[in-house]
């Protein structure tokens, strides 16, 4: 962070709530709009069932399961990098921790509406929670797919309290500091935390805690996902490396959208003094690092695959990379494992346009290598009768497209609502710095 | 209402200084109100509930393990579940489950630790003074009740430039 004063951190973030520019309208009205779009679509597959879909056998998972996946792994990295560099004491962390959170959280929100879309019937999502039904029948807790209840309910349930437990001061901050009718809201928010010395030593005592609570959670909640996969005896699917895979691959797509949010961020509020080119460096590094691994993960499958010998699964790896869908399988491989070399040069890590361009890509071909690896397995599993093919309609398209306008929605209601920067984090961080470049002035 | 000198000061070093000043000369009740964890707030004696949050935790995620256990044991063995010859028990297949509610019982009962804790331990802080505090006012507060005379006019003298005015 380059110097500003402390009530400069605090103003300069107020801003970012009290200012409303035509781009923000923009975005917002476009978020809507997508918002809309998929709320029709949805509606419409509630009224004549899952055939407006392109599902059908064999593919019966496709388009939603594919963006729950991905809206579950781009929540991964937030919380995750957040925690990270809470432990490694990253000055880094003040700018991008409190957007990163609010990634995670809005984004598994939108995930959590996937399944019950996908499930056609979504009045009955209910039947997945453990309780005594009518015929005395309890849920199959042998099952991923409880596993995977339990995992994404504690995991957005932590993960919102570690994004409110980290704004607990800043609320109690705005409480003093705004007028209107936000005084109240933040007043109430804050718990009434004001920053007397007892509440640091807990306040510093709990976060550290609470944060290594949030780091094997995020790993588990990935993991079980991938085991929805990995559980079942699908070729292409039933593999040892499935839960590192998608962890690795979770945190590759969650820092590709990190990536554009606070490039989106630090462009429509100026906050060029706090979001700096050294994040966007760290992020870069992050991103290519992780496409690395991914890269030897997609080289592992295909060796795997082929060294083991299993006819079932050459045919879906096969398939994969020469059939139906080869052109996706090259454009992921393009996206996440070819482009992402360039940011081997300091040169592209600082060129912005061309980090979002990378980014973009990245986020994309990530949804994409999602896509491929559910439908090809299904489409081309053992018995050669039973091989398909999928297309998404448009209607199931639109609502995979309102599923990310719900979360830029939820995204810019948040930075309009709360300071999208850690405010006394960012102090803290400051004060640091300035004590380092005069270390007398800070020595009593 | 007690008696107590407050302090405001815009820069945390100078808190900091203050602080320290004080305590060498044996004041050493002094309290620090402040909008970030500067290293002044780490500088005044706490006698606090921090130390408890780690067991706390500890309990809470015990708990979210025994709950998983009892609900996934409790409800497999009450409905007769088919599980060709399987053991009805699994507890490979049930560690999942075990695991997300230990970690949320943790999470949620260190959140719930947080938030009592705090509250307990700022009430030994009048809330008009609290009130002060903020991105440019750091509050050093001495209670005076109680105090040797001598103490009250090191107190006064080190903190002389910055006493504020405040409100009952």
């Amino acid at each position: 962070m380059s110097e500003a004063s402390l009530a400069q951190i605090e103003k300069d973030t107020v801003a970012t709530m009290a200012g409303t520019t035509w781009r923000y309208w923009l975005a917002l009205g476009s978020a809507v709009a997508l918002v809309g779009l998929g709320a029709w679509a949805w509606s419409v597959a509630l009224r004549e069932g899952l055939g407006i879909t392109g599902l059908n056998e064999p593919v019966m998972w496709g388009a939603l399961i594919t963006t729950f996946v991905f809206f579950i792994g781009v929540s991964h990295s937030g919380t995750l990098v957040s925690a990270i560099l809470f432990f490694t004491r990253s000055p880094l962390r003040a700018a991008i921790g409190r957007s990163a959170e609010a990634m995670t959280v809005f984004t598994i929100l939108t995930a959590g509406l996937y399944p019950i879309v996908h499930i056609g019937r979504s009045w009955l999502f209910f039947f997945v929670l453990p309780y005594p039904n009518q015929r005395q029948l309890w849920m199959n807790f042998r099952s991923p797919l409880t596993w995977d209840v339990f995992a994404i309910t504690s995991y957005v349930t932590v993960s919102m309290l570690f994004l409110y437990m980290g704004m607990l001061p800043d609320l109690a901050l705005l409480a003093r500091q705004v007028q209107g009718w936000r005084r109240p809201l933040y007043r109430v928010l804050s718990l009434g935390f004001s920053g007397t010395d007892g509440e640091w030593r807990i306040f510093e005592k709990a976060y550290p805690i609470f944060a290594g609570v949030v780091i094997p959670l995020a790993v588990s909640v990935h993991s079980v996902v991938s085991w929805d996969f990995a559980m079942t005896l699908m070729p292409g699917w039933h593999s040892a490396v499935f839960a590192p895979y998608f962890v690795a691959g979770a945190i590759f797509s969650g820092i590709a959208v990190a990536v554009l949010l606070l490039a989106g961020l630090r462009r429509g509020y100026h906050l060029e003094r706090y979001i700096t080119p050294k994040h966007f460096d760290m992020l870069a590094k992050l991103l290519l690092a992780m496409s690395l691994v991914m890269t030897f993960v997609y080289a592992t499958e295909f060796f795997m695959a082929f060294y083991r010998g299993s006819n079932a699964e050459m045919e879906v790896f096969r398939w994969r990379a020469t059939g139906t869908y080869a052109p996706v399988f090259w454009g992921v491989v393009l996206s996440n494992s070819v482009a992402p070399i360039a940011l081997f040069w300091s040169r592209v890590r600082n060129n912005l346009p061309a980090l979002i361009t990378i980014s973009v890509l990245v986020t994309v071909g990530m949804w994409f290598e999602r896509f491929l690896f559910i439908v090809t397995t299904i489409a081309r599993s053992f018995v050669s009768q039973n091989w398909g093919n999928y297309i998404p309609t448009w209607k199931e398209s639109f609502i995979c497209l309102g599923g990310l306008g719900w979360f830029f929605m939820l995204f810019l209601v948040f930075i309009k609502l709360f300071p999208c920067m850690a405010i006394s984090e960012s102090m803290q961080s400051q004060h640091a710095v300035d004590a380092a470049v005069t270390p007398e002035a800070s020595h009593a | 209402m007690p008696e107590e000198l407050v302090a405001v000061y815009a820069d945390p070093d100078e808190a900091l200084r203050a602080v320290l000043s004080l305590r060498e000369r044996g004041v050493s009740n002094a309290q620090v109100s402040s909008p970030a964890a500067f290293p002044v707030v780490h500088e005044v004696e706490h006698t606090g509930h921090s130390r408890a949050l780690g067991w706390v935790a500890l309990v809470g995620g015990l708990t979210g393990l025994a709950c998983a256990m009892a609900l996934q044991v409790g409800t497999s063995k009450s409905m007769g579940l088919v599980v060709g010859g399987k053991p009805i028990v699994a507890w490979t297949a049930f560690g999942v489950v075990m695991f997300e509610l230990t970690m949320l019982f943790a999470g949620a009962s260190n959140f719930l630790a947080l938030a009592i804790f705090s509250a307990v331990s700022r009430r030994k802080v009048a809330r008009s003074i609290r009130d002060l505090v903020s991105s440019e006012r750091i509050v050093v507060t001495v209670p005076l009740t109680g105090m040797e005379p001598k103490l009250r006019d090191a107190a006064r003298v080190v903190l002389g430039g910055a006493l504020a005015e405040v409100a009952p």
